[in-house]
């Protein structure tokens, strides 16, 4: 199919994508493109370069039918270019999955509103995913271009910035989820905040779905959980937080709370993914202002990161939410409870933490990155993990990470400061090792036992979870490695 | 990696017997011998010494292996000799030594002279020479002319300071950095006698003898051949009557006079080259220095007592 | 007396270990030469969460090889200051860090009384918190 121009380009009707100009193979994207990989699965009968011309069109400036008032503007500029198209290895004839396809579209940076991720986004997942032409979709990766991510102010804090804040170098941090979820009253969920800091941690955390509901309204939570974490800070001489999640039904009361919290000398508060990409945004702006860390929950991203041929992969979110500003992000834990191949993890973690990213296949890294300066978000390890793993965590997630122990913290046998100090021995002690130069990988049992002989609550915590480990298959792989690394 | 785990890891169980041949090659010692003997023109004494040294040290490996009784070696040296004799170099190569035998940690060698310890006024001193302390740690300090720190004609001198912390850390903590005190062979023996701390504290003893005139000329070879340069036959011949004359002249250094002459001689041959341009240059014209560049030297000078100073462009 | 576990400040990577030995410290300091960190060592006798700012012993040690340097120095001021609070820092030049990658304490008093909690009461419910060392009502030099 040949590209059309002038008299039959715009002739009424209907013409395919491709012969509308949203296919150019021989395009080379410019350093101030925006690029975005997708993996497409076209309809039966549709040519996978039409079907990414679909998407390209789409996503920017087409729509079903041709309009004259296209020629009124500088559309050759405004048209998304597809420009390469491949099949995805281990899909199509020959193998169990259906052909898919990995789509490469450029974008020129005029199409996009300055410092807005909701304009970002609204072009490039707006309409597109439930296109016709299309059986699914999905995100893979994007590019964004240096003169593009200088529009965005990036994490409120950072993590250099939060470590210098809360005097902690050099290793993990360590948090906790207050549990149960939901029921405490506002006197008793502050108990457990004030244990599990005195006992060792560095911040606890109300979970996503915590904001103020009848059993505790919002004033009394934040009230009780600063009493917990100041009086924890005299204890230790240690500094102190609790995410205060501040998540509401509308952005004035998200204000309200966020002010409450400042004036409590709050130094972390927290938000849902759930509240969109603008309120995200404000409320990282917001937190620059008042020198406060912005904790993320990604609640709701399964929804659509988790499949792999429809919806979007994590590190798409990874790099929004880096420009959006937040300082924390729920990243995965590789051996706990939620979704994460260890390779895959890495790269939403090096999305997050490096300056400048190569391009990485097999941690799904599609593009090479520059991160223009931007602050380096703090990923967050939340779910299912505990002590005993301490040398694994270390080893797959590095020290620029929040390992949150809820379970591990507040179900130990001996009590919550019990749980806290069984994870902060732990902690330190495999930091020790490491630097060392022990093979702490191989050693790390060993090294917890040692540390168990003069440590009881740590003892106790080996073992109550010694043989707690999750062992499914994770669904969100890497295409680019013969063999998926097994989850651990 | 040198034996830098801390001492709580493990402690090895005592060994009962040791195949001198394997502990050799194991820490590669000969090569370093083999080297010094291949790369080093002469020094028929020091390289005895140096392989006594190195014996001594395998040996106390293997003592301490057999966990017997091995009171804290002092290593700390004296290099002494006219200059260009090579002190420099073979410090780089007891440094070497030294570390693969476990002696010290890194190896590295840190070259001073009394600028870089003795400060100008008061308190100056004291972080100027904990800094140097600091950085040869693991390794060798090389102290040049080290009779210079001490000036016993000001009484104020600020190099006392700085001898009393060498002294210090050269008893405190042998384990931790091995002193190698260099220069003239008379002004060091006067410094011993007059600072008899240092002498107690130095073991070892290492005179570097001038080069004989074949061993000088071999070294002029050799650093032409390094260069891709040689000499012509008549070259050479001038060459060793330059040495003859060059060696009565004041301020000969050796190494480091041949060095210096060599360089001019090519900046002349250059010149040479230059004057004719007309020429086509083969690869053995550029490669090789005449009897002229040689003999332009001003130690050929009629005069008979070649120039006023001898150490400028002789 | 403080009550927490240890009955000490927490500050630091390895507060909750046993206080380390010197062979200990020297792998610590080994590593951050490995990692071509200029390495610190910092005194006070005010413990206060927020004092960012200890009392440099010396300046931050660049390009040394070895961890006996840094040892020396640690132990010069353990000297000097027995009973004081010393910590070493390690700093990472490296862009996007250039920040402190290590700090831990290698010094402590012998009796830690901790810190007052003094409670404001203002606004309706609310409190304001006041953290203050009970030792930091004597001059400094006169607190250990």
């Amino acid at each position: 199919m040949n590209k059309l121009s002038g008299k039959e380009r715009y002739k009424s009707g209907v013409i395919p994508y491709k012969q509308m100009g949203y296919w150019d193979a021989d395009y080379v994207p410019k350093d101030t493109d925006v690029i975005a990989l997708f993996r497409i699965t076209p309809q039966p009968g549709v040519d996978h370069e039409e079907a990414a011309a679909a998407v390209a069109g789409e996503s920017s400036t087409a729509t079903w039918t041709v309009v004259w008032t296209d020629r009124l503007t500088a559309c050759e500029l405004y048209r998304a270019k597809a420009y390469r198209s491949e099949l995805v290895p281990n899909t199509g004839p020959g193998t169990k999955t259906e052909a898919q396809y990995f789509a490469y579209i450029a974008y020129d940076m005029d199409l996009f509103e300055p410092g807005s991720i909701a304009n970002l986004t609204a072009s490039i997942i707006g309409n597109v995913f439930g296109f016709k032409a299309v059986k699914a979709l999905r995100l893979e990766d994007m590019r964004i271009p240096v003169a593009y991510l200088k529009t965005f102010q990036g994490p409120a804090t950072g993590v250099i910035v939060e470590r210098e804040r809360l005097d902690k170098f050099g290793r993990p941090l360590l948090g906790a989820t207050t549990k149960p979820k939901l029921g405490l009253s506002g006197r008793n969920y502050g108990r457990v905040v004030y244990e599990a800091l005195k006992g060792g941690l560095d911040f606890v955390k109300d979970d996503e779905n915590i904001n103020s509901q009848p059993f505790m309204h919002w004033r009394d939570r934040f009230l009780y959980c600063m009493e917990g974490v100041n009086k924890a800070q005299a204890e230790t001489g240690e500094v102190k937080g609790h995410y205060l999640n501040v998540t509401a039904g509308t952005m004035e009361e998200m204000y309200e709370r966020a002010e409450f919290a400042k004036e409590l000398g709050s130094v972390i508060i927290m938000i849902d993914l759930v509240i969109g990409y603008t309120a995200i945004q404000t409320m990282a702006k917001w937190a620059r202002k008042n020198d406060m860390i912005l904790h993320l929950h990604r609640a709701g991203n399964s929804t659509y990161s988790r499949q792999k041929n429809h919806g979007m992969n994590f590190r798409v979110i990874c790099k929004w939410m880096r420009m959006a500003g937040v300082d924390h992000i729920h990243a995965g834990t590789v051996v706990g409870k939620l979704e994460g191949d260890p390779l895959m993890i890495r790269g939403f973690y090096d999305t997050l933490l490096d300056t400048h990213t190569p391009q990485k296949l097999e941690q799904g890294l599609f593009f090479e990155q520059d991160w223009a300066s931007l602050n380096k978000v703090m990923p967050v390890a939340s779910g299912g993990i505990h002590a005993g793993q301490m040398h694994q965590l270390i080893h797959y997630l590095g020290e620029d990470v929040v390992l949150q122990f809820g379970g591990g913290t507040i179900g130990h046998p001996m009590g919550i400061q019990a749980g806290a100090i069984a994870n902060r021995v732990a902690l330190e002690t495999m930091i020790l090792a490491r630097n060392e130069g022990r093979d702490y990988m191989r050693e790390g049992p060993q090294i917890l036992e040692d540390a168990a002989k003069w440590c009881s609550p740590l003892k106790a915590a080996l073992a109550t979870w010694k043989d707690i480990t999750f062992n499914y298959d994770s669904t969100d792989t890497a295409d680019f490695v013969p063999v998926a690394t097994p989850a651990i | 990696m040198p034996p830098t785990e801390p001492e709580s890891v493990q402690t090895p169980t005592p060994v009962t017997s040791v195949d001198l041949r394997k502990e050799m090659a194991e820490v590669g010692i000969a090569e370093v011998l083999d080297e010094l003997d291949r790369e080093l023109v002469g020094l028929l004494p020091v390289k005895t010494r140096i392989r006594e040294i190195a014996a001594l040290l395998l040996i106390e490996r293997i003592r301490k292996q057999m966990n017997l009784n091995t009171e804290s070696l002092t290593l700390h040296m004296s290099f002494t000799g006219n200059p260009g004799t090579g002190k420099t170099t073979v410090a780089l190569r007891m440094a070497n030594i030294l570390h693969r035998l476990g002696f010290v940690r890194r190896g590295h060698v840190v070259n001073v002279t009394r600028d870089d310890l003795v400060g100008q006024y008061i308190g100056h001193t004291a972080p100027k020479t904990k800094e140097i302390l600091k950085k040869a740690m693991g390794g060798v300090l090389f102290i040049d002319e080290a009779y210079y720190l001490y000036r016993p004609e000001n009484e104020r001198d600020y190099g006392q300071e700085a001898i009393e912390m060498l002294l210090q850390v050269m008893e405190t903590q042998r384990e931790d950095l091995v002193v190698i005190l260099a220069g003239y062979g008379d002004r060091m023996e006067k410094f011993f006698q007059s600072n008899p701390g240092f002498r107690s504290r130095v073991a070892h003893h290492i005179d570097f003898p001038d080069y004989t005139d074949d061993e000088l000329l071999s070294i002029a070879e050799i650093m032409l051949h390094d260069m891709s340069y040689k000499f012509t036959d008549r070259a050479r011949e001038a060459f060793v009557r330059y040495l003859d004359l060059r060696k009565r002249q004041p301020l000969f250094a050796n190494a480091r006079s041949v060095r210096n002459a060599l360089d001019r001689m090519r900046l002349r041959q250059a010149n040479r080259l230059f004057h004719d341009l007309d020429r086509v240059l083969g690869v053995d014209d550029v490669m090789s220095l005449d009897e002229s560049d040689v003999l332009a030297s001003r130690i050929f000078a009629p005069s008979g007592d070649g120039v006023k100073k001898p150490a400028g462009n002789g | 007396m403080m009550t927490n576990h240890g009955n000490r400040i927490t500050q630091g990577q390895f507060s909750f270990l046993p206080d380390l030995t010197d062979a200990q410290i020297t792998a610590q300091i080994e590593y951050a030469l490995k990692n071509n960190f200029a390495v610190s060592v910092e005194y006070t006798d005010d413990p206060h969460p927020r004092n960012t700012y200890w009392e440099m012993f010396g300046m931050p040690m660049f390009d040394l090889k070895d961890a006996a340097g840094i040892m020396m120095e640690i132990n010069n001021c353990r000297k000097t200051f027995p009973h004081h609070y010393i910590r070493v820092t390690a700093f990472n030049s490296v862009r996007g860090v250039e920040s402190p990658a290590m700090s831990y304490i290698v010094n402590r008093p012998k009796n830690e009384p901790g810190f007052m909690l003094q409670r404001t009461e203002t606004r309706g419910r609310q409190i304001q918190y006041t953290t203050r060392a009970y030792v930091t009502d004597k001059p400094a030099g006169e607190r250990h």
